[in-house]
């Protein structure tokens, strides 16, 4: 390794600048605003959390959580998600005043990162979690929310995907015969690797009604149309039709256009338990965020009442984002020489009040005056021989 | 309104394996490509932009998202462990990983070392059987390491097995088979889902 430079920052961590400040600002901004408007009450918890609670708790693998020790041993990690230290907070307090309990958050989660860079390890998400309503209707109105909260940020090209661990559990049981075959399949999904899944139904020497059952309905599944295409493969179960439900909902609140279905979806996070979704957006490679309903989670927190969420990657969005258009603030510096500072301020403060962002400076401070002066849309000089006015 | 599909392929001969799979398939593609040291082919009749890179990239740009899809050969995709979809086995430069060693020969009891350029699958794998070992990263000439004593045993791929011989290797365990495979970007595969799905149909058929 070679030794660190001055300017380094650690692996994966990134300064803001004033530009994509601004930019983070604006989205935090629209998003708060509008999750404000819906009921969603923002919260802010510790940045560093046990790592026996949030830590083991949280979804995100043990690789990828910053870890540290405390003055008495214990081991503290970065936290890597905020859905978990939500639902500890929510389970040991917060349900107890008010439930169902509706959260927001924006804030920094971090993860170690790996050697390559466009990953960053410290990252903005926003999101919500609605605890304590087990209904589909709690399901819909985090999708609808996560939906409408995109278009708020004028995003129109975007994909909302939902799959549904209980469906998909239902079709893995009835057409493998062992529960190990049942994970190899699982896992293979996870990582969407359908020539895997394939070559794994045919080693597994099913009987043949099985394995092309489990062939076609992966081969349907990636472009199923309606919910009830996939009927035939499910015996009749409670989850078919929550999803059912759940479409006729997102129908109502006429956002089905944005909707795709793939029971296919499954996630390596065991605590997702029932519906479960990603959202896509053109402009970023990566996912832009994702959700679900959670209740595993809340009982590794003693908690049996259930809860469903969603985030989005305030990064990414920027990336989606990035097409459009920022008006350029109107800026105005006084440049003034140290006998005119009273009069200077006088000016500042005129344009303050009319709501003008001001800069001082004094003159003869200035190397590159000229350079100065293209950082601003107005300059104004007091004294020196300069124009009093403009 | 169709929109651009960026494909990445690795440079050479799979190249053009894969483009000739694409003409059987119907896609409306000049017969002959020039390819000299152009890194990027756009056939606007289809509205398909071709990346050229280096066989270990494809993964690397798909995802990223820089490419929709892409042709990757399946020991690059386990050595890489990368985010991206694995749609379809397109079956065309077939070969496997194997490990190889000086023929009669047993590893180091102590610590067995492997020279590959596949680290990560070398240690998975054995890793999987239950023996520790220390892996050599090599970029090429493998061979060359029991030879000259520098590891045990390689794992590389094998296709007809003519390198090992002529190197007086032998091969020792059969590890994982490999062929080209077609990934996806897994944005792409949502916002492009239709011409995806449309082009793995079209080329499932030409399978084989």
């Amino acid at each position: 390794m070679s030794s660190i430079k001055m300017f380094e920052k650690p692996l994966g961590m990134r300064d803001t600048f004033p530009q994509i400040y601004e930019k983070v600002e604006a989205v935090r901004h629209t998003g708060r605003e509008f999750l404000r408007s819906r009921g969603y009450e923002f919260i802010k918890t510790p940045t560093v959390e046990y790592f026996d609670t949030v830590g083991k708790a949280s979804a995100i693998s043990d690789a990828h959580l910053f870890k540290l020790v405390d003055s008495q041993g214990n081991t503290l990690v970065l936290r890597p998600d905020m859905t978990t230290p939500i639902a500890r907070v929510a389970t040991s307090k917060l349900l107890k005043e008010k439930i169902p309990l509706r959260l927001a958050y924006f804030a920094s989660v971090f993860r170690a990162q790996e050697t390559e860079g466009g990953r960053p390890a410290e990252f903005e998400q926003m999101g919500i979690e609605l605890i304590g309503d087990n209904s589909v209707f709690a399901d819909a109105e985090v999708i609808v929310t996560a939906m409408e909260l995109l278009k708020q940020f004028g995003l129109e090209e975007f994909k909302v995907t939902i799959g549904h661990a209980g469906v998909l559990n239902c079709i893995l049981q009835d057409y493998t015969e062992s529960i190990e075959q049942e994970d190899t399949l699982r896992t293979l999904l996870v990582q969407r690797n359908y020539v895997g899944f394939e070559e794994a139904v045919e080693a597994f020497d099913l009987p043949k009604t099985k394995s092309d059952a489990l062939l076609q309905f992966i081969e349907e599944a990636m472009t199923l149309k309606e919910i009830k295409d996939i009927e035939k493969y499910v015996r009749k179960n409670d989850a078919l039709d929550y999803m059912q439900q759940l479409a006729k909902l997102l129908e109502v609140a006429n956002l089905a256009d944005y909707v795709a279905f793939d029971f296919t979806l499954s996630s390596h996070m065991s605590y997702y338990t029932g519906m479960l979704f990603e959202v896509f957006a053109s402009g970023s490679g990566f996912p832009l965020g994702n959700g679900g309903r959670y209740d595993g989670l809340l009982e590794v927190f003693d908690s049996k009442v259930g809860a469903t969420g969603f985030s989005i990657r305030v990064d990414r969005l920027l990336e989606t984002l990035a097409g459009q258009t920022v008006e350029k603030e109107e800026a105005i510096v006084v440049l003034f020489a140290e006998e005119d500072f009273e009069a200077a301020l006088e000016k500042v403060q005129a344009f303050r009040l009319a709501g003008k962002q001001t800069t001082l400076q004094l003159r003869s401070s200035l190397v590159d005056e000229e350079a100065f002066q293209a950082h601003f849309t107005k300059v104004v000089v007091v004294g020196l021989g300069g124009n009093d006015d403009e | 309104m169709m929109n651009e599909l960026t494909i990445a392929m690795p440079k050479g001969r799979i190249f053009e394996e894969a483009y000739q799979m694409l003409i059987e398939a119907g896609f409306n593609l000049p017969e002959e490509v020039e390819m000299s040291r152009k890194l990027m082919i756009e056939i606007p009749e289809e509205k398909i932009r071709f990346i050229l890179a280096k066989p270990m990239d494809v993964p690397v740009y798909v995802e990223h998202g820089v490419a929709d899809i892409g042709i990757a050969g399946k020991d690059v995709l386990l050595e890489q462990q990368r985010v991206v979809h694995e749609l379809l086995d397109l079956k065309i430069s077939a070969c496997y990983i194997a490990s190889a060693g000086l023929p009669k020969t047993t590893m180091n009891e102590i610590a067995p070392r492997i020279a590959t350029k596949y680290p990560n699958i070398a240690m998975k794998y054995y890793k999987g059987i239950g023996e520790q070992v220390e892996i050599i990263e090599l970029n090429g000439s493998i061979e060359l390491a029991p030879m000259i004593g520098l590891a045990d045993r390689i794992v590389d791929i094998v296709s007809t097995g003519r390198t090992l011989k002529e190197n007086g290797l032998v091969e020792y365990e059969h590890i994982t088979d490999v062929s080209s495979r077609l990934i996806a970007n897994p944005v792409s595969y949502r916002m492009k889902g239709n011409r995806i799905i449309d082009l793995v149909k079209r080329l499932k058929q030409c399978v084989n």
